[in-house]
C-alpha cells in the first residue's frame, strides 16, 4: 500500500490547491472528474441492454417501487429518460460528481455497483412525483436536468426506491411541561432521527430549575436535564451508523434557565453539563433588545408560576413579551429574577465565537411579518423554517385517546439555482415545478407515528422553496456582493418568486378546493398581506439587461392575485424558505444559498469524506470573489434583508467573522440585523487569520 | 574555576545575569518584552482546546476493518508522538523557560503554556485515541515497544540530552555559584542548543509523525483522529516558530567563528536524528511499503525546522504526497457542523456594547409590510 494505491482522482483533486490553501491548478479538478468517471464510475456501473431490462431488474430485485411506474406506458417512461439523457449533462466538478455518486445514486446491495446515473435518478423523481401526468413529468424532467432546481436531499435520494427513508427530513416539535410530554418528545426525536430527520425542539414551556412539581418546591431540574436526554437520544438513534442524528433545542431568553442553557456549549464546560452534539437556538423578543438599549435590567419569568397564574403555556406568553412584560413584572404571584440583557447578549456573542452556536431568532421581526393567525415560537435546525406551533399535551400511555394533539411542523424543501433560472429565463416554470414536487411529497408523506407532525402536514401542506447559486451568479456577471446592483437584482428576483409561488398555490386551492388550516384568519384572507406589494422592476442598467426579455409581475398582476387569493385561498400555509444547502449545492455546482462563499476553494470535511471544491466561475472571474470573512457584514445583512421582505419563512444566514473581531463587533451585527428586519441568524463561523497575516515572523 | 572575562559585549537583552538579582518583581504585561511574545501569547491562548472536544466514536467503524499491519503502524506512529510530546512538556519547554532570566515573565508564560498544551492536552489526546481504538493489553504492549525500541530511545536521548545540559547549567547558575564551570557565552550556547533541539522536535520530528494520520485524513478516513492531529498541528506550528525566534536572537550574538562551530554541531545532531528517524520509519512503515514516501516528508520537514532556526534548507526540494501536504494547511476548513468540530473555534475577545451601537443611520430595508 503505497502512494499508488490512493485513487488517482483523489490525488488530482488534492492538487487543486497548494500547501497554503491558495489555488494551484483548477484544471486538476477537471482531470479529477474525468479520472473519477473513467477509472471508477463507468467501470462500476451495472450494464443493461435496454431501459426496459433495467427497470424490470430494479423492480424485481426490490430496488424500485413498482406502483408509480405502472402509471405510465413503457414509451412514456422512455420519453422521460430520453429528455434527460439528451441534455448530455456533465458534472463540472469532482466534488459534485463525488457527492452524487457517493451519497445519492442507487447502488447494489453489496455496495459494489452503481445502478443509476444522474439522469436516472432525476427521471425517477420526475415520474414518481408527476403521478402519471405526462405533461407534468415532462416539465419536471426538463427543469431537473437543466439544474434549474433540485428537490431537497431526502426527496432526491429516496424517491422511487422500494426500501427508503422519508422524503422529508425537517421537523419541529414543541415540548409541553409534563413528564409525559417530555417522554413523548424523546421518543419522537429518536423515531425521526432514525429516519434521517433533523429535529428542532422548543423547550420554552418547560418549568425552570428550582420550580415546584406537584406543589413540592424547588425540585424541578429545568431544561438542561432534558437537553442531556435529547443529546443522548440523537447520538444513539443514528441512521444505522451512517450519520449521527441531528437535533436542535430552542429557548426563549425570558426563560430563567437561559444562562445555564448557554453554558452547556462552553469550551471548558464540565462533562456532566456539556452538550456534545445538540445545536442550540435562542428566541429574542424585541423587549430584550429594548431593555438592552436602555441599559436596564430585565426580568426572566418562571414558567410554572406563569402557568398557574394565567393557565397559558409559557412559550405562548414569552413570544408576546411586548404585551405581557409589564403585567408579569408587576404580578407578585409570578416568580421572577433579574438579569442584565447586555451581559446576556455578550454571552451569546462569546459563545458564538467559541462554538458557532446559538442560532438567533428575532421573535418580533418574525411575527410582525407572519401572515398567519398563530404565532411562530421557534425555528429549526437550519433556521429557515418559521411556522406556528400549538403545543400538544400527552396523556398517560393507557389513556392515549385523551392525548391533546396540537400542531408541530414538518417542511418539504426544494431549491432553485438562481443562475440557471436567470440564464434559462425559467423563474415561473421553476417555481411551479418545485412546488409540484414539494406538494407531491406532502401528499405522499404521512408520519403517523408522530401525530402532531402528521396533523400539521395534512392541514397546512407547508413547503419551502429556496435558492442557491446567488454568489456564483453575481460573480459571473461582475456584480459585487452588497452593491446597489446586487440589491436591485435580489429585490426584483425574489418579488417574482414570491408572486409565482402565491399564484400557483392559489391555483391549486382553486383546483382542489383545499385551503390551508385557518386560512380565513390569515392576512391573506383579508388582503392585508398584499399591502405595499406590487411590481418591482429593475432600476440599474446591469440588472435591466439581466432581466431583458423576462416577464415580471406587474401591479395589475398583483391586484388580481390579491383578489384571487381572497376568493380561492391558498393551498399551502407556507411557500418559501431559504435553506443552507450543503451537500446538494455541490451536486448542483452552486454556491450555497444566498450567502457569500467562505473560501475560494472549499475544503469540505464531512464525517466520511474530504474533498476540494473550487467555486463556480473561478476560472473566469476569480478577482470578483470576495470571501465572507472579508466582506462587510453590514452589506451582507442589507442583501439578506432585501430578500427577506419577499420570503414568508426564513433565510439561513451565517455570519463570518475573523479572529480580530470582538464580541462588541459581533453584537453590532446582531443589532443591525435586527434593525433591518432579519428574522433569524444561523451559525457564526470564525476564520482565524493565519499567523503570517497577523505579524511578520519572517522565518 | 574563575570566571573568564567577557571577550565581547553580549547584547543587553540576552545577557544572562550572574547571579540572578535578589529583588522580586511581577509580570507587567503593559510593557512589551519584545515585539512578538505577546502576539504568540494571544495566538496560543486563542487556540486552546481539550482532548474531550473530539468524539472518536465514529472512527471506530473505519478502524475495525483496517488490516492489522495498518493498525500497527498507525498506533506505533502515535506512540512515537506521545513520547515526544511527553518530554517536550515535562522537560523541554520548562527547561528553556527556567533558563531565561527571571525578568522574562511573559516569555516564560508563553513557554509554560506551550508545555502544558503538550503534556496535558496533546499527549493525553493520543491516549484518548488509544483508549478508543485499542484494548488495554495492546496499549501496554505498545508502550513497552516504545521503551524497548532503540531508535526511539536514541532520539529521546539526543534531544533530552541537550535539555539536561541546559538544566544543569541553570541550576548551578542559580543555586551553586561556587560550582560554575562555564562562561556566560557557554551558557548561551547551551541555551541555543536546547532551543535547537526543541525546534527539531517540534517542527521536524513531530511533523514526520503526522504523516500517517494525515494520509488517512486526506482520504476521508479516521476523520476524528485526523481532527485531533489538525488541532495539534496548529499548535506545533506556532511552538516551533516561537522557540525558533528566541533561538535566532541568541545566535545573532555569536561571532562568525562560533556560529560556524554551532552550525557544525547542529548538522551533526541533524544527521544523527535523521539516521535514527529513518530506521524507525523503516521499522514502522516497511510492512506497508510507505517508507520511501514518509522519508520524503521527513526531509521536507527538516528543511522547515532549519528555516525556523534561521538557516537555509539543506535537502533538495521534493514532491510530497499532496494528501499529506493539504493536511498541513491550518487555515480554517469549512466543515459540516453536524459531524465534525472544526478548527476555527477560539476564545472571543470581549468588548462591551456602547449605547450608540443601538442606533443605525442606514435606511431600513426590512419589510414595512405587516
Amino acid at each position: 500500500m503505497d502512494r499508488n494505491m490512493v485513487p488517482e482522482w483523489i490525488l488530482l483533486n488534492n492538487q487543486v490547491i497548494d500547501e497554503n490553501g491558495g489555488i494551484k491548478d483548477l484544471n486538476k479538478d477537471k482531470e479529477a472528474v474525468k479520472s473519477y468517471f473513467l477509472n471508477y464510475i463507468n467501470k462500476k456501473t451495472q450494464f443493461f441492454h435496454s431501459l426496459e431490462e433495467k427497470l424490470e431488474y430494479l423492480v424485481e430485485n426490490e430496488y424500485y417501487e413498482a406502483e408509480f411506474l405502472k402509471l405510465y406506458t413503457q414509451e412514456q417512461i422512455a420519453e422521460i429518460y430520453d429528455i434527460a439523457y439528451q441534455a448530455k449533462f456533465r458534472f463540472p466538478t469532482y466534488m459534485g460528481a463525488f457527492k452524487f455518486y457517493n451519497d445519492y445514486a442507487l447502488k447494489s446491495r453489496d455496495g459494489n455497483n452503481f445502478l443509476e446515473r444522474y439522469e436516472d435518478r432525476l427521471s425517477i423523481n420526475a415520474l414518481y412525483h408527476a403521478s402519471g401526468d405526462m405533461d407534468k413529468a415532462r416539465r419536471l424532467i426538463r427543469a431537473l436536468i437543466a439544474q434549474d432546481f433540485t428537490p431537497a436531499t431526502p426527496t432526491l435520494l429516496n424517491t422511487g426506491k422500494r426500501h427508503r427513508g422519508e422524503f422529508v427530513s425537517c421537523f419541529l416539535l414543541e415540548a409541553g411541561d409534563s413528564l409525559n410530554d417530555i417522554s413523548r418528545i424523546g421518543e419522537f426525536s429518536m423515531q425521526l432521527s432514525k429516519i434521517g430527520g433533523g429535529v428542532a425542539i422548543n423547550l420554552t414551556n418547560l418549568r425552570a430549575k428550582g420550580e415546584s412539581i406537584k406543589g413540592i418546591p424547588n425540585v424541578s431540574k429545568g431544561v438542561i436535564g432534558v437537553m442531556k436526554l435529547l443529546d443522548n437520544n440523537f447520538r444513539y438513534a443514528d441512521q444505522m451508523g451512517q450519520r449521527t442524528g441531528a437535533g436542535a433545542v430552542y429557548l426563549n431568553v425570558f426563560h430563567p434557565d437561559i444562562e445555564d442553557f448557554l453554558q452547556t456549549k462552553k469550551l471548558n464546560a464540565d462533562d456532566d453539563i456539556r452538550i456534545k452534539t445538540l445545536s442550540m437556538g435562542v428566541v429574542i423578543p424585541d423587549k430584550m433588545i429594548e431593555l438592552a438599549r436602555e441599559n436596564k435590567e430585565m426580568y426572566v419569568f418562571y414558567p410554572h408560576t406563569v402557568f398557574k397564574e394565567y393557565g397559558k403555556d409559557f412559550a405562548d406568553i414569552a413570544i408576546e413579551m411586548d404585551k405581557w412584560y409589564d403585567e408579569l413584572a408587576e404580578n407578585p404571584n409570578v416568580r421572577k429574577r433579574k438579569i442584565n440583557p447586555r451581559k446576556l447578549l455578550d454571552q451569546i456573542a462569546t459563545l458564538q465565537g467559541e462554538s458557532g452556536y446559538p442560532y438567533i431568532m428575532f421573535a418580533d421581526n418574525v411575527n410582525n411579518q407572519n401572515p398567519l393567525a398563530d404565532k411562530v415560537k421557534f425555528s429549526n435546525l437550519c433556521t429557515e423554517i418559521l411556522q406556528p406551533t400549538i403545543t400538544s399535551h400527552y396523556a398517560d400511555y393507557d389513556k392515549k385517546e385523551q392525548d391533546d394533539i396540537g400542531l408541530d411542523i414538518s417542511c418539504n424543501l426544494a431549491s432553485g439555482h438562481m443562475g440557471n433560472m436567470m440564464k434559462h429565463k425559467t423563474i415561473k416554470e421553476t417555481v411551479r415545478a418545485a412546488m409540484d414536487i414539494m406538494n407531491s411529497v406532502s401528499t405522499k408523506t404521512d408520519i403517523s407515528y408522530v401525530p402532531a407532525v402528521a396533523k400539521a402536514n395534512r392541514l397546512n401542506r407547508s413547503i419551502g422553496f429556496g435558492i442557491m447559486g446567488h454568489h456564483g451568479y453575481i460573480v459571473e456577471n461582475y456584480i459585487a456582493y452588497g452593491s446597489e446592483e446586487n440589491i436591485d437584482l435580489i429585490d426584483v428576483f425574489f418579488n417574482s418568486v414570491n408572486y409565482y409561488s402565491l399564484e400557483y398555490s392559489m391555483e391549486l386551492a382553486k383546483e382542489t378546493g383545499q385551503k390551508f388550516y385557518r386560512f380565513e384568519q390569515s392576512k391573506y384572507a383579508d388582503g392585508s398581506y398584499f399591502k405595499g406589494r406590487g411590481e418591482i422592476l429593475p432600476k440599474t442598467d446591469k440588472v435591466k439587461a439581466l432581466f431583458d426579455d423576462m416577464q415580471l409581475p406587474t401591479n395589475e398582476d398583483w391586484k388580481l392575485l390579491k383578489e384571487n387569493v381572497k376568493k380561492y385561498g391558498l393551498y399551502n400555509s407556507h411557500r418559501l424558505a431559504i435553506a443552507p444547502n450543503g451537500s446538494i449545492g455541490y451536486v448542483m455546482s452552486a454556491t450555497p444559498s444566498l450567502t457569500p462563499v467562505k473560501q475560494l476553494v472549499e475544503e469540505r470535511t464531512y464525517g466520511n469524506s474530504k474533498t476540494y471544491f473550487p467555486m463556480p466561475a473561478l476560472d473566469v472571474a476569480e478577482f470578483m470573489y470576495e470571501t465572507a470573512y472579508r466582506m462587510d457584514n453590514f452589506k451582507i445583512i442589507d442583501v439578506i434583508a432585501t430578500a427577506q421582505k419577499h420570503v414568508d419563512q426564513g433565510i439561513s444566514f451565517e455570519l463570518g467573522i475573523t479572529s480580530e473581531e470582538t464580541t462588541r463587533d459581533l453584537q453590532k451585527y446582531y443589532l443591525y440585523a435586527h434593525y433591518q428586519g432579519i428574522k433569524t441568524l444561523y451559525y457564526t463561523r470564525t476564520q482565524k487569520l493565519k499567523i503570517d497575516e497577523c505579524e511578520s515572523c519572517a522565518v | 574555576m574563575a570566571r573568564q572575562p567577557l571577550k565581547r559585549k553580549i547584547e543587553e537583552k540576552v545577557k544572562p545575569q550572574f547571579p540572578q538579582p535578589v529583588d522580586f518583581d511581577g509580570a507587567n504585561w503593559n510593557e512589551m518584552e519584545d515585539d512578538y511574545t505577546q502576539l504568540f501569547y494571544e495566538q496560543n491562548l486563542s487556540q486552546f482546546w481539550r482532548p474531550e472536544d473530539i468524539s472518536l466514536q465514529s472512527d471506530l467503524n473505519v478502524w475495525d476493518i483496517l488490516p492489522e499491519e495498518v493498525k500497527d503502524a498507525y498506533s506505533k506512529n502515535l506512540l512515537v508522538l506521545t513520547f515526544l510530546d511527553t518530554y517536550q512538556g515535562d522537560i523541554g519547554m520548562p527547561v528553556v523557560s527556567r533558563s531565561l532570566d527571571d525578568r522574562f515573565h511573559q516569555r516564560k508564560a508563553v513557554l509554560n503554556f506551550m508545555a502544558a498544551m503538550e503534556n496535558a492536552v496533546h499527549a493525553k489526546s493520543y491516549s484518548n485515541i488509544f483508549m478508543t481504538f485499542l484494548p488495554s493489553h495492546k496499549i501496554s504492549e505498545l508502550f513497552t515497544w516504545g521503551n524497548k525500541n532503540d531508535n526511539l530511545q536514541n532520539i529521546m536521548s539526543l534531544i533530552v540530552g541537550a535539555y539536561e545540559v541546559l538544566d544543569r547549567y541553570t541550576y548551578v547558575r542559580n543555586y551553586d555559584p561556587e560550582k560554575v564551570d562555564f562562561t556566560e557565552e557557554e551558557f548561551l550556547e547551551a541555551q541555543w542548543k536546547a532551543m535547537c533541539a526543541s525546534v527539531f522536535l517540534e517542527s521536524w520530528l513531530f511533523y514526520s509523525g503526522f504523516y500517517y494520520p494525515l494520509y488517512f485524513y486526506g482520504q476521508g478516513k479516521l476523520m476524528q483522529a485526523g481532527e485531533i492531529i489538525n488541532l495539534i498541528l496548529r499548535d506545533e506550528s506556532i511552538h516551533g516558530l516561537y522557540v525558533g525566534k528566541l533561538s535566532q536572537e541568541i545566535f545573532e550574538t555569536f561571532d562568525a567563528e562560533k556560529q560556524e562551530e554551532l552550525k557544525g554541531w547542529m548538522f551533526n545532531l541533524l544527521h544523527k536524528l535523521y539516521k535514527e528517524t529513518s530506521e524507525l520509519i523503516e521499522t514502522i512503515y516497511d510492512p506497508l511499503d510507505l517508507s520511501h514516501d514518509v522519508k520524503i516528508f521527513v526531509r521536507y520537514n527538516a528543511n522547515k525546522a532549519l528555516m525556523n532556526l534561521g538557516f537555509d534548507p539543506v535537502y533538495p526540494h521534493e514532491e510530497v504526497n499532496p494528501l499529506v501536504i493539504n493536511g498541513l494547511n491550518t487555515e480554517t476548513k469549512t466543515h459540516d457542523f453536524f459531524s465534525m468540530k472544526g478548527t476555527g473555534y477560539q476564545k472571543m475577545k470581549t468588548e462591551a456594547l456602547k449605547d450608540s451601537d443601538f442606533v443605525f443611520d442606514q435606511p431600513a430595508r426590512g419589510a414595512k409590510i405587516s
